[in-house]
């Protein structure tokens, strides 16, 4: 069965930018200090599978940047282009802070292992050699990702609950037209990159039996609580 | 399994920093400003404000955290955020706020619109600021903004002592001008101090300002029912087309 890719940006409702608006922007983009956007020096293409449906498969395109040595947050959107929409977030860890995460939390994170080896991993517009030096770290590493804005069934706006992530982990598991396609617009060739990455290796320990949803699939749920304090909150007989 | 209004569990002190991990090495570095200069990162360049703000979680509104959005505008009635707990390079991503018009706000289920908070409040009473903007640059901006809903999920609880981002994602709610809403003093005059700005005299700047023609009923969902939502992550049947992992 294939995926119909149906992340191909249907418009946003909403009228176009007014031309006052866009002046004015343009003056606040200029006044303005943006330090945490500026910290973000890496476009990552890849895809992620929602952690309840291996099924509904999405493009995702990461803009990352490092707090340390171990660790990245990613802002992640449907395109690499200027209308693209804001999808979701992934942070990426070492092995080493993954292995400092309370066990419920791993479940949550998944691994690269097979996503950077088999090639589906990859750096738009950077040389081979040069993307294989980032890598081969990022091969080791653990992510967590959350999606907001499900582009998938074609959602004009980011509606409903909050989304855990999952990254592919074999063979078998990623539509062919959506590499393909990914494939085609790059000029990239997964199979090749395969070849070339065979020499990186995984977290050191293997990859952790709680990682990757520790097998299973993940569904988020609502829940109303109570304001604490509750009698404070003045209650409003409609 | 993980909610948003619980914390997993504890994870070894270390050296206090959040996050943890080794500093950068060169070598990054260069790999970084290699890709930099070779990528042209788009999306990343749309942004065209940054705004500082207050909010608060839905689940415990007695939490309440500075906010640094940087500000994405797709067209006249929809804006996209990352948000930040600082303005500063080594600011963490705390989340994502989308911002809609009221027209576009009306077009959502009542169960959606649930979600959602407004900024009229906000706007009105001077807490949300775009630093180093002059206050007449921005009033129709401001009078746009006043007008609208967000939509903001929190991924990093840095002010639970997250030193990762753990958990649940959480709902957030907005300051507004009844007790839960109400940000505390000293977050404000902290806040002020820094920008060496005044929050109350903007307030008064903007008593001009007007929020919705009509105030959704069903957004602040916690002032009519006293009642905040908190996100569950429950394990199910994943369903496959392969084998997983």
């Amino acid at each position: 069965m294939e995926e119909v890719n149906r992340s191909t940006h249907p418009e946003v409702p909403g009228e176009p930018t007014q031309t006052g608006t866009s002046i004015l922007e343009k003056a606040t983009a200029t006044i303005q200090g943006f330090h945490p956007i500026n910290k973000i020096h890496q476009h990552l293409c890849a895809f992620h599978f929602y952690a309840d449906d291996m099924t509904r498969q999405v493009e995702a395109h990461h803009y990352c940047g490092h707090q340390n040595e171990e660790m990245r947050q990613c802002l992640i959107y449907d395109s690499p282009e200027s209308d693209a929409r804001l999808i979701g977030v992934e942070y990426i860890i070492s092995e080493g802070l993954f292995m400092t995460l309370p066990d419920e939390e791993k479940p949550l994170w998944h691994t690269h292992l097979y996503e950077v080896k088999g090639g589906v991993l990859f750096m738009p517009g950077v040389p081979g050699p040069v993307q294989r030096k980032d890598l081969e770290k990022i091969c080791k590493t653990y992510g967590k990702t959350i999606h907001f804005w499900q582009v998938d069934r074609a959602d004009p706006l980011p509606l409903g609950l909050p989304q855990i992530m999952m990254a592919f982990t074999r063979e078998g598991q990623l539509y062919e037209n959506l590499t393909q396609d990914v494939e085609k617009r790059y000029g990239v060739s997964y199979h090749n990159e395969r070849e070339n990455r065979a020499y990186m290796e995984g977290p050191a320990h293997g990859i952790h039996p709680l990682a990757n949803a520790a097998g299973k699939g993940l569904k988020t749920v609502l829940k109303e609580t109570d304001c604490k304090p509750a009698d404070t909150v003045p209650r409003v007989f409609v | 399994m993980a909610s948003s209004d619980r914390s997993p569990g504890p994870m070894p002190p270390g050296n206090g920093a959040v996050p943890p991990g080794k500093p950068m090495t060169i070598g990054q570095h260069v790999l970084d400003k290699g890709a930099q200069m070779l990528q042209t990162l788009k999306p990343i360049k749309q942004m065209s404000q940054h705004v500082c703000t207050f909010a608060a979680y839905s689940h415990d509104m007695t939490r309440q955290i500075q906010t640094h959005h940087f500000v994405h505008r797709l067209n006249q009635d929809f804006l996209q955020c990352a948000v930040y707990d600082s303005d500063a390079p080594d600011a963490r991503l705390i989340g994502v706020e989308y911002i809609v018009s009221e027209r576009t706000f009306e077009t959502l289920p009542p169960e959606e619109q649930k979600l959602w908070h407004s900024h009229a409040h906000e706007i009105q009473s001077g807490l949300w600021v775009n630093p180093r903007v002059p206050e007449m640059v921005l009033k129709s901006e401001l009078n746009d903004l006043a007008k609208t809903y967000g939509k903001f999920w929190c991924t990093w609880q840095v002010d639970r002592g997250d030193r990762l981002p753990l958990g649940a994602p959480a709902l957030m709610m907005s300051p507004q001008e009844v007790n839960l809403g109400i940000v505390r003093a000293e977050l404000v005059k902290e806040r002020d101090r820094k920008y060496n700005i005044c929050t109350d005299d903007l307030k008064k700047s903007r008593v001009d300002i007007l929020g919705p023609e009509m105030m959704n009923p069903f957004a602040d969902y916690w002032k009519k029912t006293g009642k905040g939502f908190a996100n569950g992550i429950e394990q199910i049947q994943m369903k496959l087309r392969a084998p997983f992992p």
